[in-house]
């Protein structure tokens, strides 16, 4: 199985003194949707970062899709934000002035294809996470489920390689959950595309393919 | 890079009518700055426009004098080759060359001369006469301007058709000055015109040549232009020959003079309000920025790089500042009615005498040049306002801006 991310010898200090991340290596293979469990101040959050292009690690490597990840390069960072990965986060966080529709849109506008070809994207995946009829409601309008359903459309527009989902199941109820959970194995199945979720539950962490277990910046299993 | 612009002012534009109510209150600071500048602007503009009105009106403005001066170290006489060149000028209509002399008659008036071609007379100085008639070629005749044949008929008793006693100064062999008595006959007295004519005696070229001694120097050159509008294009040309021009369009100078320092004053005091509107502007964004600091993570780690960012915000600003221009513009269109209604009475009171036009035209001009000028300013100082805050929009950490961003 192609290696689609790759972490080698990843250490993370803070101020030289607090260490979030410790000597970190693992692999994840292309389609895998793998959990990245650990309590919090475990580092999970501080790893998906560096994955994901937004911090640098103090040392070490970071590999994405086969090639290494230069993080003194900033040009290099944004491309790979715009081209390799999407990002869920836990709070949904989408943009309150536009329309769900229009939220999808937003990555693309950074990544300047053209407005026809972006709408209709956004409109097939609204579709696929099942709200092509909220296009046009503004995240006030919708629950927190559907919301973080637009954000996974969002996180897929821009056809990445690798979805990195920080806690996406945080806060919502336990049925609205399982929905979204299921929507994001359902996208990796379908898709092939690989999934990185960090969360805190191991209920979770059973129903995907593969857990990596972080315990104050190591990897314990 | 049109279309990307268009696609950052698509998404602000959804930003800013998320927040009407604050868009339009910062806009509205912009727009009372706007407004001060383009009313009191109005106001000079419009004293400039009645009194160059006013000038254009009570003077012969299209009559203008080209005379010798010195430009870059050499005297630039009147020449034949001169006369050539001026006559070539565009809009120079007609043009006549004149011989100026001082003299004095035998009861001690001063006199003014200037000696012209008869025919220059009527095609460049254009004249009504009074009583009389124009002068004839190459005779002793003379034409007074209307207030220096009122003071010789006053002070002298000469009427049409008198004898006005000239004494000419010329000098013996042994350089003492002899005072010759040349007489003339007035043939003819022109109307009253308000410019220097009134005061001078208009003699054959031909005589006053004579009279000199010297028939190859000329004083300068009247030349009659065509349109009122071509007449500042013309001094530019007879300017760019090497001479000076002098007439009625100097005053109109002057006043443009005066009036640039005092609509730059009147612009510089109301401008002081435009900083209060940019201060306003620099607060609303930077708050802006504080609220969204979490969204403006989520752009970023979504793929917006920090230039993006800028563009974004700029794009807000951009709102702000045409919302402003235009209202500005609007109320300073009122603010300028406001000042034409109530200011009018005053300044005429105070200026009525001199320029009696005022009494029935406005005390403000606005032009398009004005409100034009009014939207560039709100636009161009929404911007600057906008780069500190998108600065430091763009400056944020996208980590921490999500984790602590409200």
């Amino acid at each position: 199985m192609e290696t689609i991310i790759e972490t080698i010898h990843v250490n993370k200090a803070y101020n030289d003194q607090v260490t979030a991340l410790a000597d970190v290596n693992f692999a994840v293979g292309k389609g895998e949707f793998v959990a990245l469990l650990g309590r919090s101040g475990s580092g999970k959050s501080t790893l998906l970062n560096i994955l994901g292009g937004l911090d640098a690690p103090t040392s070490g490597e970071v590999h994405i899709g086969g090639r290494r990840v230069d993080f003194s390069d900033r040009k290099a960072l944004i491309a790979l934000r715009r081209g390799s990965i999407g990002f869920v986060f836990q709070s949904f966080n989408l943009i309150p002035a536009l329309t769900a529709q229009e939220n999808v849109e937003y990555p693309l506008l950074f990544n300047y294809r053209d407005r026809a070809a972006r709408a209709k994207r956004a409109a097939d995946l609204l579709s696929l996470v099942g709200l092509a009829d909220r296009a046009h409601h503004y995240p006030r309008e919708m629950s927190g489920g559907e919301q973080q359903r637009v954000a996974i459309a969002r996180a897929l527009v821009g056809d990445p390689l690798i979805v990195l989902a920080d806690e996406p199941t945080g806060n919502l109820d336990s049925r609205t959950r399982d929905g979204i959970f299921e929507l994001m194995r359902q996208v990796n199945r379908e898709r092939e595309t690989t999934f990185l979720l960090v969360t805190h539950e191991r209920e979770l962490g059973r129903r995907t393919d593969r857990t990596i277990e972080l315990l104050d910046g190591s990897v314990v299993s | 890079m049109i279309a990307r612009l268009v696609e950052y002012l698509v998404v602000s534009a959804r930003q800013v009518t998320r927040k009407r109510m604050r868009v339009f209150l910062t806009a509205l600071g912009i727009a009372i700055g706007v407004a001060a500048v383009v009313g009191t602007v109005s106001l000079g503009e419009g004293i400039r426009y009645q009194a160059v009105e006013a000038i254009k009106e009570q003077s012969d403005l299209t009559l203008i004098e080209a005379t010798a001066d010195i430009r870059g170290g050499a005297i630039q006489f009147i020449t034949p080759a001169k006369i050539d060149e001026l006559d070539a000028i565009p809009h120079a209509a007609a043009s006549s060359a004149v011989v100026r002399e001082a003299y004095a008659t035998k009861r001690q008036t001063y006199l003014e001369v200037v000696g012209i071609d008869p025919g220059g007379i009527e095609n460049v100085i254009r004249p009504k006469y009074l009583k009389g008639e124009p002068l004839a070629t190459g005779s002793r005749q003379a034409v007074l301007g209307h207030d220096i044949a009122e003071t010789l008929q006053r002070y002298e008793g000469v009427r049409l058709g008198d004898t006005i006693p000239i004494l000419v100064r010329r000098y013996d062999e042994n350089g003492m000055p002899v005072d010759e008595e040349v007489d003339f006959t007035l043939v003819g007295v022109l109307q009253e015109r308000d410019d220097a004519f009134d005061q001078v005696m208009l003699i054959d070229r031909g005589v006053a040549q004579e009279l000199r001694g010297d028939d190859t120097t000329f004083d300068g050159v009247l030349i009659r232009i065509d349109s009122p509008d071509a007449v500042f294009a013309v001094v530019d040309d007879v300017k760019t020959l090497g001479l000076t021009a002098e007439g009625a369009f100097q005053q109109i100078e002057s006043v443009n003079r005066l009036m640039d320092v005092v609509v730059l004053i009147l612009a510089f005091f109301a401008g002081v309000s435009l900083i209060v509107g940019a201060l306003m502007i620099v607060n609303t964004m930077v708050m802006s920025v504080f609220e969204r600091t979490r969204e403006i993570g989520i752009t970023m780690a979504i793929g917006a790089s920090p230039g993006d960012v800028v563009h974004l915000i700029l794009a807000e600003c951009l709102y702000i500042g045409l919302i402003g221009g235009v209202l500005g513009d609007l109320l300073g269109v009122a603010f300028s009615g406001v000042i034409n209604t109530f200011g009018r009475p005053f300044i005429v009171a105070q200026l009525g005498d001199t320029f009696s036009t005022f009494s029935d035209g406005d005390i403000t001009l606005i032009t398009p040049e004005l409100l034009v000028i009014g939207m560039t300013i709100a636009i161009a100082l929404s911007l600057v306002s906008g780069l500190y805050p998108a600065l430091k929009a763009s400056h944020l950490n996208p980590v921490t801006a999500i984790r602590t961003g409200v």
